[in-house]
């Protein structure tokens, strides 16, 4: 007994509704990749966290003229349970910086992230003492997207390189890409080093003083005098 | 290096450059009869008001000691001649190189559409100063502001934490001129310091259930006790 004679029609549908057309078959082989995420990459719902005016443009890009629901983020998920994608829009101070973290953790697997504008990916003007300097020094960022802020068609264009690289994943990056070790919850996803790198001396602020990274230096610059401002 | 360049940077080692505290401490002098409330409270208060001038056009500024600020705008406030009844803000101004930090007080009267800036003078040693909230609740949370920012205590205030800062904020007060930029600790200590924060432990119930229950926040019925669960902040 094979396959055709369990399916309706013999696999074909002899009347109309077939996949191809009417008379075509009516079930198709593929790869399990694939079909995974072409599911995933097209309902992808947002996770709205807006801070600044990037979240205006965050709000253009949802209402009617540019539409994100075209590309299956059919809605804002305003909780991050039912959250896949978090769009960090606009500028987060240290004192935020906890409650970005636990939305974070608190979304479910698979999830990606989008850093959208300068104050999100760099801390952008705010070189100060508030301001987180790069979202990605407390989350694991997919996309980051320039502007200040971003035209909606920049986000749109974020989000469909986070469908590409949706599109490219594979089981065999299963544990790699989408395992958590609940150990790491609440921490910052960079370490000491790595954020002062981020971080560094731009020239534009005073002096620093490194009360808990001695002995990390930062990377010479393409100024090459940030150790001049920098104290060791 | 050019030496141009050089001095740019010891600029920038010096900090934000202070002004000169003289161009504003003491300015010439304004007459007092051009603002009625000022002629009344010299008369009053005689050697309370340290100092007059007129700013920005019109703007009458009175120095007052600071040990009987809530007394002299008390009486700006209850006194029918004057009736500053509202409180517009309350401000703390750092002028750097040493100078007092100057706490203003903007009032206004509604009653003859008046208005007088307040500043009282506390020098870095001594920065302490009665609170205004019994007199304008308003003022409760500015001066938690101008706590949090500069660091002047307030007495009798009734719930004096930080407002704008996290409650664990350990580097100072920000707005102070002597305050560096990016702040005192590096990079990678603020951001641990930031994720350590004990969110759920800062903030007091009524203040995490004000997503759920504004009319407990703004309207609190005494009678009822708060929730102690109010917002187990796990989501």
């Amino acid at each position: 007994m094979g396959l055709g004679d369990m399916l309706p029609g013999g696999g074909t549908s002899r009347t109309s509704g077939g996949l191809f057309g009417d008379g075509g078959p009516a079930f198709l082989t593929t790869k399990l990749d694939f079909v995974v995420n072409w599911g995933r990459r097209n309902s992808l719902w947002p996770m709205p966290f807006g801070t600044a005016c990037c979240a205006i443009e965050m709000m253009a890009s949802a209402a009617s003229n540019f539409d994100i629901a075209r590309f299956g983020m059919e809605r804002m998920s305003f909780s991050p349970r039912q959250a896949d994608v978090l769009i960090c829009a606009g500028r987060v101070p240290y004192k935020l910086a906890p409650v970005l973290r636990r939305i974070w953790d608190q979304m479910p697997q698979p999830k990606w992230c989008i850093s959208m504008g300068a104050c999100a990916s760099s801390g952008g003007v705010f070189d100060v003492y508030s301001m987180v300097q790069g979202i990605d020094t407390i989350v694991p960022v997919d996309v980051y997207i320039p502007g200040c802020p971003p035209r909606p068609e920049a986000l749109i264009y974020g989000l469909m390189m986070v469908q590409e690289k949706i599109r490219q994943e594979s089981f065999d990056q299963h544990y790699e890409l989408r395992s958590e070790d609940p150990l790491t919850v609440a921490r910052p996803r960079a370490d000491e080093a790595e954020i002062v790198g981020l971080t560094g001396p731009f020239g534009n602020s005073t002096r620093q003083e490194k009360l808990s990274a001695a002995g990390v230096s930062a990377p010479e610059g393409p100024l090459g005098d940030a150790a001049d401002i920098t104290q060791p | 290096m050019s030496d141009d360049a050089k001095s740019g940077l010891d600029a920038l080692d010096e900090g934000p450059r202070p002004s000169d505290p003289s161009e504003t401490v003491d300015a010439p002098a304004a007459n007092p009869d051009d603002h009625p409330s000022v002629a009344g409270l010299m008369a009053r208060f005689g050697d309370a008001v340290v100092h007059h001038e007129e700013v920005s056009g019109g703007q009458h500024v009175v120095h007052v000691d600071p040990a009987r600020n809530v007394e002299i705008i008390t009486w700006l406030r209850d006194d029918p001649a004057h009736a500053y009844n509202h409180l517009a803000d309350v401000t703390c101004v750092d002028f750097g190189g040493g100078a007092p930090l100057q706490v203003v007080y903007q009032l206004f009267s509604m009653e003859h559409k008046r208005s007088l800036r307040v500043k009282c003078l506390l020098p870095l040693d001594g920065l302490e100063i009665d609170s205004v909230v019994p007199l304008w609740n308003g003022a409760n949370w500015l001066e938690r502001e101008v706590y949090d920012l500069f660091g002047v205590t307030f007495r009798n205030h009734p719930d004096l934490r930080r407002i704008l800062m996290p409650q664990d904020y350990a580097e100072g007060h920000p707005l102070r001129k002597d305050f560096p930029l990016r702040g005192r600790f590096s990079r990678a200590e603020q951001t641990r310091r930031a994720l350590a924060q004990d969110v759920d432990r800062f903030y007091i119930p009524s203040e995490r259930a004000a997503g759920r229950e504004p009319q407990e926040v703004f309207f609190p019925d005494p009678d009822r006790p708060v929730p102690a669960d109010a917002g187990d902040g796990q989501g």
